[in-house]
């Protein structure tokens, strides 16, 4: 571990550090590890996030076990802490700590909760004093949120065991967890009153880890109510939700079969004498089946990733009984005798996906190793030892967490298997152009609404390639924009003979007097090398002709990983400005840039 | 509870604290008066905090505090090791 923090110490992670640094469960060294990367060296590929906290406690350890879990879920952190004791006044003026954060922590404790003395035979005026004091803090929360674009995170909060034993009348006492469990669940109710709030389950996640939550000591001597172990759960938790919030869900399971989906090896017991279902520890491996099902349920792709020969594993997952998970339920199956990591790497060019939106869950140490040597970018789970901890060892981490579903989400296993199958459609075509043009594809062009937003702002979020700014809108901005007269957000979708794709593409525009400017435009890897850029590049160029615009401006400004956009708006017909990546066109002096395989529809307009 | 053993206790102390205060253990060693280092209220707490973990003790805070130099943490949690559980 020394080892580890000494490179923290002089280099960015990569995300060998940063998966090492996510393993660790020792608070001390996650607080030692926070303070090394107060200095964190430029480069690497982390995503920068500016993150305030405040707190009606002492913020503590927390800064540094923040800091810690998420630089290891991928986030280059700037903190910012509030001052002691200025949590009710910096929510009530809408100043939050850092100049304009784009996440602020609400670090809470039971005694902002209960303030004053209160009466142990009077239980139903402690759940009074609970509901008002929640109430106040929900108009505190409400107007921090009209002054800022800010996510905020609460938490819910451990009941004290002091306060719950007070109460030596057993009826009155459950009627006491009843009103804290109330708090709690008004708590994470407020997640529903705006979209840029989220609640973590602070007090669940503690009952659930093998960590004290409170140390009475460090409570009174220095209002630090938590212990290490509690603060690090609730970091790591903050640390899930920046982690969404910025774009860095995984989209892919890659799972292994042996021994990992189903207990024993299929090409040694056969298809009957495989452990799946029924008794321990087929059970287990049922349960991991389910739950890894109902992650595809929620848009998560999923990659056969088996060594051994396919038509047992055909037969096995046809015609096994207690197989949950059939061979419609893989977008890729890749069950041969080639290493994994060439599988993976090739099931990452079929579904033209990045190797970092794979997390890799294998019970072979041996496949862990070579993947992650080799796709250093896949985030690797063990699936050995007792399968009763495989679900748990998959879930812990977050990987796969979004702020909220979109249709999109759901949809994307089922346009990721068609595009398996456009893959097989498109063999017996002369020529690019006569399979695309079978395609029958179109694109909806319209500009975002309410029900929009959330994909829109996930796309940017998400988007690293096409990718033409870097700039990056969230729900907050994105709904600002699309509702301002002086902007216009438009969301592209797009559908082929084999399925709706959803919305894949998205453009901002500011209208500055006549000219048009293109803020960023972003378009899903889903989509690429059918020309759908250029539908979207026409539409807008069509649009801002029938505003009376005098010219559009777009810009390109190269990234490490947008490389496929490079000479986009000049082949759009745009002539360099020359200036700072700058191109302009007059809006119909150039011809149409929509290739002639693509239908565009204008969908029914918002307010534009 | 067997008695627990002075060198190991005094290295983990020494190794703590040289975590926390950022010093080495030659410099620690050779002024062991804690006031003269950065031992402020967040330092002595997460010295504490380590402490407490490593070497499976729950000190009193008011003694804790009382401690003047390494030698007085060294000998604090010496006889707490046989005294207190953790809570």
């Amino acid at each position: 571990m020394d080892e580890l923090l000494e490179y923290l110490g002089s280099a960015a992670p990569g995300p060998v550090q940063r998966h090492q640094l996510a393993g660790i469960d020792d608070p001390a060294t996650m607080r030692r590890a926070g303070r090394v990367l107060a200095d964190l060296p430029a480069g690497s590929d982390l995503r920068p996030a500016d993150v305030a906290v405040l707190a009606t406690c002492t913020v503590g350890p927390f800064e540094p076990l923040l800091r810690a879990s998420l630089v290891a879920t991928g986030i280059r952190p700037t903190l910012t802490i509030g001052e002691y004791g200025t949590f009710e006044l910096s929510l009530a003026a809408g100043n939050l700590p850092g100049a304009d954060p784009d996440v602020a922590v609400c670090l809470l404790d039971d005694g902002f909760f209960l303030r004053g003395d209160w009466s142990a035979v009077d239980p139903a005026a402690l759940a009074s004093q609970l509901d008002g004091r929640l109430g106040e803090l929900r108009e505190l929360v409400l107007a921090g949120l009209r002054h800022t674009s800010a996510t905020l995170v609460l938490h819910t909060v451990p009941m004290p065991a002091a306060l719950r034993d007070t109460v030596i009348s057993q009826q009155a006492r459950a009627r006491l967890g009843s009103a804290w469990y109330g708090l709690n669940a008004a708590l994470l109710d407020l997640a529903d009153e705006d979209s840029r709030i989220t609640v973590v389950d602070l007090a669940g996640e503690l009952a659930d880890l093998p960590v004290r939550a409170r140390d009475e000591r460090l409570y009174r001597y220095a209002d630090l109510p938590y212990t290490d172990g509690a603060l690090l759960a609730l970091a790591r938790q903050v640390a899930r939700v920046v982690q969404a919030r910025s774009g860095l869900s995984r989209k892919v399971l890659a799972v292994d079969l042996d021994n990992t989906l189903w207990g024993g090896v299929l090409g040694e017991v056969g298809m009957t004498g495989v452990q799946l279902g029924g008794l321990y520890p087929g059970n287990c491996y049922a349960e991991l089946q389910r739950t890894v099902r109902r992650l595809r349920e929620q848009g998560v792709i999923l990659v056969l990733a088996s060594k051994n020969d396919t038509a047992a594993v055909d037969e096995a997952l046809a015609g096994h009984p207690e197989m949950v998970l059939r061979q419609e339920a893989f977008a890729v199956r890749a069950v041969n005798w080639s290493p994994k990591a060439d599988n993976l790497r090739a099931a990452a060019s079929t579904l033209n996906l990045a190797a970092d939106s794979f997390v890799f869950l294998d019970d072979s140490p041996f496949e862990r190793g070579h993947v992650a040597a080799e796709l250093p970018g896949v985030a690797v789970v063990a699936a050995d030892g007792d399968p009763a901890h495989v679900v748990g060892s998959l879930l812990r981490r977050g990987l796969f967490d979004v702020p909220r579903l979109t249709e999109t989400d759901v949809k994307r296993p089922e346009l990721y298997r068609s595009r398996a199958l456009r893959t097989d459609f498109a063999t017996g075509f002369g020529s690019t152009e006569d399979y695309l043009g079978a395609l029958e594809l179109r694109v909806v062009a319209r500009p975002v609404t309410a029900f929009d937003v959330g994909r829109v702002a996930q796309l940017s979020a998400r988007t690293n390639q096409f990718n033409l700014t870097g700039v990056r809108y969230d729900e907050a901005a994105v709904t600002a924009m699309s509702t301002d007269p002086a902007h216009l957000v438009a969301s592209f979708t797009v559908t082929d003979r084999f399925g709706d794709e959803g919305i894949v593409g998205a453009a901002w525009i500011q209208r500055r007097g006549q000219v048009w400017w293109v803020l960023n435009m972003v378009l899903s890897c889903r989509v690429f090398g059918r020309g759908v850029e250029f539908a979207m590049a026409d539409w807008i160029m069509r649009r801002a002709q029938g505003a009376g615009a005098a010219a559009v401006v777009g810009r390109y400004v190269p990234s490490t990983r947008n490389g496929v956009a490079d000479g986009f708006w000049e082949k759009a017909g745009f002539t360099p400005s020359g200036e700072d990546g700058t191109f302009t066109v007059v809006p119909g002096t150039v011809p149409s840039c929509r290739p002639t395989w693509i239908n565009t529809d204008e969908g029914s307009d918002g307010h534009d | 509870m067997a008695m627990t053993d002075p060198a190991p206790v005094e290295a983990t102390v020494l190794r703590v604290l040289s975590d926390v205060l950022k010093e080495s253990i030659g410099d620690l060693r050779a002024q062991p008066v804690l006031a003269t280092h950065d031992w402020d209220s967040m330092a002595s707490l997460e010295a504490l905090s380590q402490l407490e973990d490593r070497l499976a003790v729950t000190l009193d805070l008011r003694a804790y505090h009382g401690a003047r130099t390494i030698t007085d943490l060294v000998e604090l949690i010496e006889s707490s090791a046989n005294t207190t559980r953790r809570h």
